[in-house]
């Protein structure tokens, strides 16, 4: 396998060739890219009307009612949902409730972070760590085998699909226990389209989707990984079903202006973080793990779709992804799951 | 219906599953049973059929029974659009 700085990218994005389904025209631009041609302005109108399409769910979840938040927010304190939960609170007027999940290797100033955001912006915050031994097992079991379907692996790493799986199923369950209508996710708009960006949950989709992160769990940390997924009750509590929100999929988005708008907050950018996350110190070891794998980058396909959108340039781009992951951060966390070698 | 099918099946082989084999998917596969694609996958496929058959997919309507093969995607493609 040609090591990734050797490898043909799409002379548009940064898709490299070892990318699934990739192929490229005369002028080496890849496919991806030439299915964006012309869509510029249907995206911009997306935009639009996913803007619109939350004013309305908002206006429809301003009736009276008993419930305490308006919105959960998945807060791993990195800048995305740092600036998400920001706007949430400051621009849409929402009474929300964070929560961050610990998987164990949040950086010492992510938690800084997370303090001083939601005290900052006046917001209660719920933290949610699992045991040490089950989170170890799946993070080991993750870099040594692989767990889910070709497609989920193109926008992220095994070790990160875990985990983010978890999240999502422990937000799930809190919205649905308190009630809360919305849960919000700092997804950036490279990583999730703007048709996902306002979903209503429901029980049957939910569970088919719970089941294909929940089973390949299973294998490895039996049954108790039940205790993180929706059960029964959960499952007939169908008015309770919140809906999922991502608004940076509408919103302007600007690297640049995150850092500046969030540093208000007292938001610090971690320095013990690779150039792909802006919390969590197990990222690199994910990513060196996938692209050993899978010959590509875990973040290439998340940081392609914001170059074609003109979210990034190209340049900011390369140099997120085609670059080597630290060592030391790789090492650290090789020494804390017990990994022998990766 | 079968056009339908046709083009719900070629959309997914292209853009989901990168496969020029036909073979490679049936039209009663489940997409979520069989890891074929994800929650997001899901809502990729609605924005491909709202465009494709011109028709507008509402929040209730985000069910397996209506999204998840071939064949229960053109039968709501069916219902939804009259055709």
């Amino acid at each position: 396998m040609n090591k990734p700085n050797q490898q043909k990218i799409c002379s548009n994005c940064i898709l490299p060739e070892t990318f699934p389904g990739i192929r490229f025209n005369e002028e080496g631009v890849c496919i991806f890219c030439q299915r964006f041609q012309g869509k510029e302005e249907k995206l911009a109108q997306d935009k639009k009307k996913y803007e619109q399409k939350f004013h309305q769910l908002l206006n429809q979840l301003s009736q009276p009612s008993h419930r305490s938040y308006d919105v959960l927010m998945a807060y791993s304190g990195g800048k995305d949902s740092t600036y998400t939960m920001f706007l949430l609170k400051t621009k849409y007027k929402l009474r929300v409730l964070a929560l961050s999940f610990d998987n164990g290797f949040i950086s010492d100033t992510s938690w800084s972070n997370i303090k001083n955001v939601t005290d900052r912006l006046g917001i209660d915050l719920i933290s949610f760590k699992p045991k040490w031994s089950i989170l170890k097992s799946i993070f080991t079991y993750a870099s040594m085998h692989e767990l889910y379907s070709k497609k989920t692996l193109e926008r992220a790493s095994t070790i990160c699909t875990s985990c983010i799986g978890l999240v999502k199923s422990i937000c799930l369950k809190t919205a649905i226990e308190q009630n809360i209508p919305m849960i919000g996710f700092g997804w950036s708009p490279g990583q999730a389209p703007v048709q996902s960006s306002i979903m209503k949950n429901n029980p049957s989709l939910i569970k088919m989707t719970q089941k294909a992160i929940k089973e390949p769990l299973k294998k490895v940390v039996s049954d108790e990984i039940e205790t993180y997924f929706l059960n029964e009750w959960h499952y007939s509590q169908s008015e309770r079903f919140p809906y999922n929100v991502h608004p940076m999929a509408w919103e302007f988005y600007d690297e640049r202006m995150i850092h500046k708008e969030i540093k208000k907050l007292g938001w610090e950018a971690p320095k013990d973080t690779d150039t792909n996350s802006s919390n969590c110190l197990l990222n690199a070891f994910a990513n060196e793990i996938h692209v050993k794998r899978y010959g590509f980058h875990p973040y290439v396909w998340e940081i392609a779709n914001m170059v074609r959108e003109g979210v990034m340039s190209r340049e900011e781009g390369h140099n997120k992804i085609y670059q080597e992951q630290p060592e030391q951060l790789i090492e650290f966390a090789r020494q804390k799951l017990n990994i022998q070698e990766i | 219906m079968e056009q339908i099918k046709q083009s719900v099946k070629m959309f997914i082989l292209e853009n989901i599953l990168y496969e020029d084999n036909e073979n490679a998917l049936d039209y009663d596969d489940s997409f979520l049973e069989k890891g074929i694609i994800d929650s997001t996958g899901v809502l990729e496929v609605v924005g491909f059929i709202e465009e494709e058959f011109n028709i507008s997919v509402d929040d209730e309507e985000l069910i397996p029974e209506n999204l998840d093969s071939v064949n229960n995607l053109a039968r709501f493609i069916k219902e939804k659009s009259g055709k």
